[in-house]
This record gives structure tokens, sequence and C-alpha cells, in this order.
């Protein structure tokens, strides 16, 4: 079964630091560009966080990443350099519609920032099984609880995919129009996510008592059965973190 | 009493398993409308479904942790609209209590507070991110128009949200009260927390 999740199989360098810090580098990388408003800074952390990619040997698969918020990117350069309410000394022309400098410096700042958040938290999801940040959560102290609901819908959206295509097969043999006008495909809805809605919360009760069966609710502390992995950069790569992040704080103190 | 105690511990199992399955909803929901070439998203079924099923609480978690998951497994753009989808299942959940399900009228006065009330949430999240857009052309060409006309930013922007998430709401809480009328009491009985189980 196709399995949910971004993750590259490999190795390289970024694979050899641990989740933790990965995480802690997304979220200050992510946080940097608003906590110094400056073009300098968004430059230099989104050229760090891609340096970081093309280290880790996954750049190739960020462009894909990249390419769903192409349209986002595009409206960003052209709305605000037409029309960003600052507007004032005109930089070129196209096609009779004039953009500003005011504007597009604006949206190149903004591009920025959606390229750095993108590229930050692939770092983080490039190069580690989403099963492997949320075990690594719940070793940090999140509630086995929450960590059951998180890792559950791994393994549910695979289950509910087959099971949507087996539906679709079923409904297809029966005659249900998949093509047609609107109304015709809106009612295909109905029969196609009606079964799998019903389906899937009937088994939510079956799994609710197996999992009552097997000590779920019990107050035992819990043990894991997989071993953590091991991590030989660790405590290089938290104090690269932490440093990272003094770095941005006193740079701000510093303005 | 000892006995209802015993199933109130049962129920929340129940609820807790219905999260991952309102993330799946929701995932199937908008590769469906995608399948069937839809003009909506129709990628919150499964959290406006746990609302109904077992309230606010719930169907709040679904919301947040379906971005979430969704952020780490496919898209991290949507990471940025978690606080939304979280609204989004809290205010289904608390309208289904006091009584807006009775009946189909009721039920799109739901899905327009659910429209507006995501798209007031979304509004400062597409300033702060990404300047005002959303990344939907004809939203961001009503963006674009309103700020060539004069209109205060936010004001462009909140009209840029509201243009794509009411149809949208609308619609996705319309087919999910359609399925939920649908659904065996039994299932429907089996997630509500206000349950008294009489004692025989």
């Amino acid at each position: 079964m196709h399995k949910l999740s971004l993750f590259v199989d490999q190795s390289s360098l970024i694979y050899k630091i641990d989740p933790i810090s990965k995480m802690m580098y997304a979220m200050i990388a992510f946080l940097t560009p608003y906590i110094l408003p400056h073009i300098t800074a968004a430059i230099a952390i989104t050229a760090l966080s891609f340096s970081l990619l093309l280290i880790g040997r996954v750049f190739r698969h960020i462009v894909p990443i990249l390419g769903v918020s192409l349209l986002l990117i595009l409206s960003i350069v052209i709305v605000q350099g037409l029309f960003y309410p600052d507007n004032a000394t005109p930089l070129f022309q196209v096609m009779g519609l004039t953009f500003y400098q005011e504007g597009s410096e604006h949206a190149l700042l903004l591009t920025l920032r959606v390229l750095n958040m993108l590229a930050a938290c692939g770092v983080l999801i490039l190069t580690t099984p989403p099963d492997v940040i949320i075990n690594s959560l719940m070793r940090l102290g999140m509630s086995p609880r929450v960590g059951y609901v998180l890792l559950s819908v791994l393994n549910i959206i695979p289950h509910m995919r087959a099971t949507m295509a087996r539906i679709t097969e079923a409904q297809k043999a029966r005659g249900v129009e998949l093509e047609g006008n609107l109304k015709t495909r809106l009612k295909s809805f109905f029969f196609l996510m009606g079964p799998v809605i019903l389906s899937s919360l009937n088994q939510t009760r079956e799994r609710a008592l197996a999992l009552e069966l097997r000590g779920f609710n019990a107050h035992a502390p819990r043990t894991f059965a997989s071993a953590s992995g091991a991590y030989p950069l660790y405590k290089i790569s938290r104090v690269c973190v932490v440093i990272l992040l003094l770095l941005v704080v006193s740079w701000r103190l510093y303005l | 009493m000892r006995h209802s105690q015993k199933w109130t511990a049962s129920l929340s199992t129940a609820a807790l398993v219905l999260i991952p399955t309102a993330i799946g909803i929701n995932y199937l929901g908008k590769l469906f409308a995608g399948l069937l070439k839809l003009p909506l998203w129709l990628d919150s079924i499964g959290t406006i479904l746990a609302s109904m099923l077992a309230g606010p609480f719930i169907g709040a978690i679904s919301g947040i942790l379906n971005n979430v998951m969704f952020g780490i497994t496919v898209d991290p753009i949507s990471f940025v609209y978690a606080i939304t989808s979280g609204v989004i299942g809290l205010v289904v959940g608390i309208m289904a209590y006091q009584g807006w399900l009775a009946n189909v009228r009721r039920a799109l006065i739901i899905g327009l507070v659910v429209g507006v009330t995501a798209a007031l949430v979304s509004t400062p999240l597409n300033i702060i991110f990404w300047g005002g857009q959303t990344g939907n052309i004809w939203g961001d060409a009503l963006f674009a128009y309103g700020l060539s006309i004069g209109l205060p930013l936010w004001f462009a922007s909140f009209l840029d949200s509201i243009i794509v998430d009411v149809p949208d709401k609308v619609a996705t809480v319309l087919i999910s009260y359609f399925i939920f009328t649908g659904l065996p009491n039994q299932l429907k009985g089996l997630y509500a927390r206000h349950n008294d189980i009489q004692e025989l």
C-alpha cells in the first residue's frame, strides 16, 4: 500500500540528526523572517534551509512541495507588485500594467517567507518518517493517547484509500456516473462517500473495543515497542540549533 | 452508578478513535472532490461529522490534528490553517448541541456561520503569512480588485476569504448533515458524551 508520507528513504548527514533537533530547527527557521523583518535575514535563513536540503541530498524532492504553492507565490508577486497599498515608485511595465518598487520588495519578502517555511519543514519531513517524529515526541512526554491518534492516522488513510478504490469500482459496476453535469457528479459524491464513511465509523467501534481490551486506558507507565534510533550527532545538532536561536534573538536585540 | 462510569471510559475511547477516522474522511472528501472535478474542496467533512457526533471538543481536536498531520505528510502550508480547522470543529459542535441539526434549513445556517467564522479566523493568518492572499484565483482576483479601488487591506483580504470559504463550508456542512441524518442511531449514540445510561 502506498504510504502517506513525504519521507525519502536514503542516507546522508541530515538523516543522522535526531528528529527533535530538526523540529526545533524547522520552528526557529520558520519564525526567523518574522522576528527579523529584513530582507537580508529572510535571504540568509532561506539560503540556510535550502543548503541543509542540499546537504541532506533531498533538494530535488522539495520541488513538488514548492510546486503546490506556486500559484500562491505567483499571486503574491502579481497582486502585491501591482496593488500594494504603499506603492509609489514605478519599477517596470508589462502589458500596460505598472509594477511598483515597494510592492515588489514586499512580495520578495513574502515569497522568501513562503519558500523558507516550506524548505525548513522540508528539512524535517523529507528526512524523517512521520512515525519517527511522533515516537520521538512521545519519548519527550507527549501523551501516548495523542500519539496513538496521530500514528493511527498514518495507518488509517492508506486503508481508507484502498476502501475508496474498492467502493468506486463497485459503484461504477452498479451504474453510478462519475462524469456528467455538476448535479450528477455531486450525487455520485454521496454514493462514493456514504459507504466509506459508514464502514469506517463502524470500524471505530470495533477498534475502540479492541483498544479497551488491550489496556489502552491502563495507568501503568508505557514502554516503547521500538528502540530509539541512534543519532550520533545528537549533542552537536542541539548545540547548533541553540546557537542559531541565540544568533537570531541577538540580531533582533542589536537592531 | 459504577456501571455508567465504566461506560464513560469506553465512550471516551470511542471518541478518541473517531479522531483519526475523521481525519481520514477529510482526506477522502478532498480526494473524491478532485476525482469528480467538483468546484469545491470538501476537505472538512470528517471534522464536521466528528463535531456532530462527539461534540465541539473532539471536533476541534480533529480539525487541528488534521492540519498537523496533513502538514507533515502532504503539504506544510496546512500548518498555518490548523487554528481555522479547530474553530470550524468548535463552532459546528456547539451549534449541534444547541439543536441546529433539527432540519436542513437550520443546517444551512450552521454552514453560513461556519463559512463566515472560517473567513474571520483565516483573514489575519492570510495577512500575516501571505500579505492577504489565499492562493485561490477567484478570491485573489477579488482581493486585487478591492485593493485597486482603495478598500483597506484587511477588508479586501476578508472578501477574498469569504468568497472562497462560504460556498465551500455551506456545501460541506450540508453534505455532512445529510450523511449524519442517514447514520444508524447505534452509531450516533456511541460517541455522545451526555448519554445517561439507565441502570436496570
